[in-house]
């Protein structure tokens, strides 16, 4: 992943640092306004107290934390969601890998390479709350894949009623979802691989496998390790593929965020949410940590 | 053909789209011979350098190393093994890792390829950096490495795809000794490609200069520098003079060719009314205020001398084409002095060298 | 019960991870292959599926079987005079504007961190962070935490134009990394000796960016607005706490299908997103294809692409 520094293109002329705040300032004020104070606020608001329409600012309390831990409802649901996005994580992995491999490796022309890879892309400019629907009359009762196993393979004699509304269900349209965040980054890193060091593996006397473990794989590990931190934050924080496919059944820390800020009861919904992210970053950073250990050995 | 060695018989290779890369290639190289192909970019020296190695097939003839055939055989059964160009090493590997590399896949225990891997990066003067990334190496390191890892597995030739290329000029004098030093300690043969006429002439036993996919002269490096066959290899090879014309008489095993600047003789044999052209290098052209004579003198104006430290190359006019001669580095302040005028170059009979139509 | 279909899902995709890591390439061609059909079939069937719905007659239902196919009826409801569907078309015109309000202004943010990135500055590398955590941050938390920062400021969402503010902020900020990056790769390719040329001949820095920088790299400004304008065209989790009564049509769609009777207009709906986006994707790709075209030639016309034997081939091959 490299410092920063690798991925600045300083190809611009001098310029004087007036010049220089110029260009900086718009975009910084933007992100510190609609990114940087919102997390923020996040972290803030648990702290603070609850009033019946929303929280007193500057009354610190920890009573947020102490609403959402009564129960074992919230950390029961922490524990699913953080279930669901590693078996999301894996499952992206295993289907994303082999077709980024397909992409970059076996596809010979740079023209049809990138005709596939657009193709392969495309969904992910549809809108999402659409992708999410467009499942209903697959899983559904009456859906496209009870109609295959019941009167096409008579594998069943009944259709499964529990294939939408199930967490099976869930699992599937995320990573519908978002196996393009894992498909992308190792698509770019194994498009952009040394293919003489390869040749050199094979001239060496390397088989496919020992090609694909010694050389291959690891040279692909950071889009791996990029595509796995998106995969897992974007599920972790996932809420209206939950609620439309889950139909109010299923829970995620994202669904109990949102009901706690219907009750209203906002500190409770920040606290949820700030476990979320502390959670998301322990992640992120056992992933780089993992990167870190591997770059050394 | 021999039975020993690396053969090369009747090679060809044509891409899809028609493209001929190589053409008629007939080539034999004993064991232990420091060759060098050179030729432009896009002669298919290159594509050459992999058909040997596996990673190209020919699209017909064959290629043999001690009598046994490697048409078809993968990169890896082959005894022989490249060195490519821009090193292509394990970036995420050690130093020792990457030598160790080509043992580890002959399926060697670690003690016994770390071993034989530390002994072949001594032997590149490396054994300070075994443990080092590639990217922590300078460009002269990486090429060691390189080099080692092929030596490790013990081929029976290296080939080697630019090796200098990446490197300083000083760097690449320097790599030029090591590498000859290497070969000759070793007794392996060496497949070098490069397109630079200086670094093949300092290095090779045999020279094969490739141009439009074919080979055009193969020699030792003094066969080519002073004995170019074609034009092509006589302007490839540089500072040489090459002059057109029709051969007027042939005598006493001499040829008398006209052209359009005047009479010259050469050495050689030719039948009168055909086309002769023939090559005078640059070092043997020498300089005066005297009268032109009547054979192998031209009339020229010297238009920019160029000082190159060792020797002075002159750069003249000869009715508008260029012509070039080139003298000792003493004569500097004399000749600076003809700049912009009208000076006689002459040379002698035996130094002129007919060409091949 | 589920455990089984996780079971399944896990067997059928060693196969072709397998293959790609233990045979040859040529070997494990046709099996990737035949799983980049099912790939494709995975990620375009639930839409296809919704798409083939949507042409149902009047008794048409959510669900296969589908019934009287090849009508428009729920095309032409979409245009119907009913409450929900005026709704629908106020939601659609919003989107609209919005997306063309984030397009611009993700343009010019995009253009000018992409400059102030061509050289280094301090605070660059925690700059460059910033932008990409916003790749990174799950919607709904951006949409809470800027709901907590509105309560906090005493501002009134989605009243008036002024409600439109945070969410053409958000939605701005979603597709700023997307536009970034588009200009980060642009200048990456980019000659900056043009500039210092024009510099030399006495042009203002100013005059440079207008006359010089601009023309050169205008295909990657319009593409970053283009992301900006999709982008923000299907965005749903993060205006979802923040727009008050101004619902985009995203969140329009998420308030149907969690609400009411479902019927086959939603999928008709969907269907009209989509040719929206894909035609938006198109005319990226013709924009960029055209100037792609106008480099090749310039590159063919200069004669210095081809090196070797191989690129030759590549090129020849690629039909060039």
């Amino acid at each position: 992943m490299g410092g920063s520094s690798a991925v600045v293109a300083t190809t611009g002329p001098r310029r004087s640092p007036l010049m220089t705040l110029a260009w900086v300032l718009p975009g910084t004020i933007w992100l510190l306004l609609f990114l940087i104070a919102p997390l923020v606020m996040i972290i803030l608001v648990s702290l603070w107290e609850r009033t019946p329409v929303g929280f007193a600012a500057f009354s610190f309390s920890l009573d947020a934390y102490g609403r959402i831990f009564e129960t074992s409802v919230f950390l029961d649901t922490l524990k699913n969601t953080i279930f669901r996005s590693l078996l999301v994580t894996t499952l992206c992995i295993l289907i994303g890998y082999p077709i980024a491999f397909y992409l970059s490796r076996c596809v010979k022309t740079i023209k049809f390479q990138i005709a596939l890879f657009i193709v392969v892309l495309a969904p992910f400019w549809v809108a999402y709350v659409v992708r999410i629907i467009a499942w209903l009359p697959v899983l559904g009762r009456q859906g496209v894949i009870n109609y295959f196993l019941v009167e096409v393979l008579g594998v069943v004699d009944e259709p499964i009623s529990a294939l939408f509304y199930s967490t099976f269900a869930i699992t599937l349209a995320l990573v519908q979802l978002y196996v393009l965040f894992m498909v992308t980054p190792i698509f770019f890193q194994l498009a952009t691989l040394d293919e003489a060091a390869i040749e050199a593996a094979r001239d060496l006397g390397a088989t496919p496998g020992k090609v694909f473990r010694e050389v291959i794989f690891p040279l692909s590990l950071p889009g791996v390790l990029i595509g796995c931190i998106f995969v897992f934050v974007l599920v972790m924080g996932e809420f209206a593929t939950v609620r439309i496919i889950g139909g109010g059944t299923i829970q995620s820390v994202g669904t109990l965020v949102n009901d706690y800020y219907t009750i209203p009861d906002l500190p409770a919904a920040a606290a949820a949410a700030t476990m979320l992210v502390a959670v998301m970053t322990v992640g992120v950073a056992i992933l780089l940590r993992f990167s870190k250990i591997r770059e050394v050995v | 053909m021999s039975d020993t060695g690396l053969v090369l018989k009747d090679v060809y290779r044509v891409f899809p789209g028609d493209i001929t890369a190589v053409s008629d290639v007939n080539l034999e190289i004993e064991n232990g011979e420091y060759i060098v192909f050179l030729g432009p970019s896009g002669c298919g020296k290159t594509t050459t350098l992999r058909m040997i190695g596996g990673h190209d097939d020919p699209s017909s003839g064959t290629i043999t190393i001690d009598g046994e055939l490697l048409n078809g055989v993968s990169p890896a059964q082959r005894p022989v093994t490249t060195v490519f160009q821009h090193y292509a090493l394990f970036p995420h590997k050690s130093v020792l890792q990457n030598v160790a590399f080509g043992l580890k896949m002959q399926g060697m225990d670690k003690t016994a390829r770390e071993q034989q891997a530390t002994a072949a990066i001594e032997l590149v003067g490396l054994g300070a950096m075994m443990h080092r990334k590639p990217r922590e190496l300078s460009g002269g390191q990486q090429q060691r490495v390189a080099l080692a890892r092929v030596l490790v597995t013990r081929p029976k030739a290296i080939l080697l795809d630019e090796p200098l290329g990446d490197l300083d000029r000083l760097l690449q004098m320097k790599m030029r000794v090591e590498l000859r030093g290497l070969q000759r300690e070793l007794g392996i043969t060496f497949i070098h490609v490069t397109h630079n006429q200086e670094e093949a002439l300092s290095m090779a036993d045999r020279i094969v200069v490739m141009g439009d996919a074919i080979i055009q002269q193969v020699g030792t490096p003094t066969e080519l520098a002073r004995h170019p066959r074609n034009e092509f290899v006589a302007k490839f090879m540089g500072d040489n003079n090459v002059l057109h014309g029709t051969i007027e008489s042939a005598s006493g095993g001499n040829v008398v060719i006209n052209t359009p600047h005047g009479k010259v003789e050469v050495p050689g044999s030719g039948t009168a009314g055909e086309k002769g052209s023939m090559a005078i290098r640059a070092s043997a052209v020498n300089i005066s205020t005297d009268a032109v004579p009547a054979v192998n003198g031209v009339r020229v104006r010297l238009d920019f001398v160029e000082y190159l430290g060792d020797s002075i190359k002159l750069h003249l006019d000869f009715n508008g084409e260029p012509f070039l001669a080139k003298v000792d580095e003493e004569r500097f302040g004399e000749v600076q002095a003809f700049e912009g005028k009208e000076v006689t170059a002459t040379w002698a009979v035996e130094d002129g060298h007919l060409l091949e139509q | 019960m589920t455990y089984i279909w996780y079971l399944i899902a896990l067997v059928l995709l060693v196969i072709p991870f397998s293959a790609m890591v233990f045979l040859p390439i040529n070997k494990s061609k046709p099996v990737l292959l035949g799983f980049f059909l099912i790939f494709i079939v995975f990620m375009y069937g639930p839409m296809m599926t919704m798409g083939v719905l949507s042409f149902q007659g009047p008794f048409g239902s959510m669900t296969l079987p589908a019934k009287d196919l090849g009508s428009l009826h729920w095309f032409t409801e979409l245009r119907a005079e009913s409450s929900l569907m005026v709704g629908v078309r106020d939601g659609i015109t919003k989107s609209l504007w919005v997306s063309l309000v984030v397009a611009a202004i993700t343009a010019v943010l995009s253009l000018s961190l992409g400059m102030a990135f061509r050289r280094q500055f301090r605070g660059g590398g925690i700059l460059f962070y910033a932008i990409l955590l916003s790749l990174m941050t799950p919607g709904l938390l951006l949409s809470l935490g800027l709901s907590f920062l509105l309560y906090y400021i005493g501002f009134n969402k989605g009243e008036g134009m002024l409600g439109y503010v945070p969410i053409i902020g958000v939605q701005a900020v979603w597709a700023l990394p997307f536009g970034f990056l588009v200009m980060m790769s642009v200048f990456n390719r980019y000659d900056a000796r043009a500039e210092e040329a024009a510099r030399d001949l006495g042009a203002s820095s100013f005059t440079t960016f207008r006359e010089v920088t601009l023309p050169l790299i205008w295909t990657g400004v319009f593409g970053a607005g283009l992301f900006g304008f999709t982008l923000a065209l299907n965005e749903f989790e993060r205006t979802f706490l923040i727009s008050g009564a101004i619902n985009t049509l995203p969140l329009k769609l998420y308030i149907i299908t969690s609400s009411s009777v479902l019927r086959p207009y939603v999928y008709s709906l969907g269907v009209v997103t989509i040719i929206i986006s894909f035609l938006l994707i198109g005319v990226f790709l013709l924009v960029s294809a055209i100037t792609g075209r106008k480099k090749a030639l310039a590159i063919e016309e200069d004669g210095s692409g081809v090196d070797d034997v191989p690129s030759m081939t590549a090129a020849a091959a690629s039909g060039d």
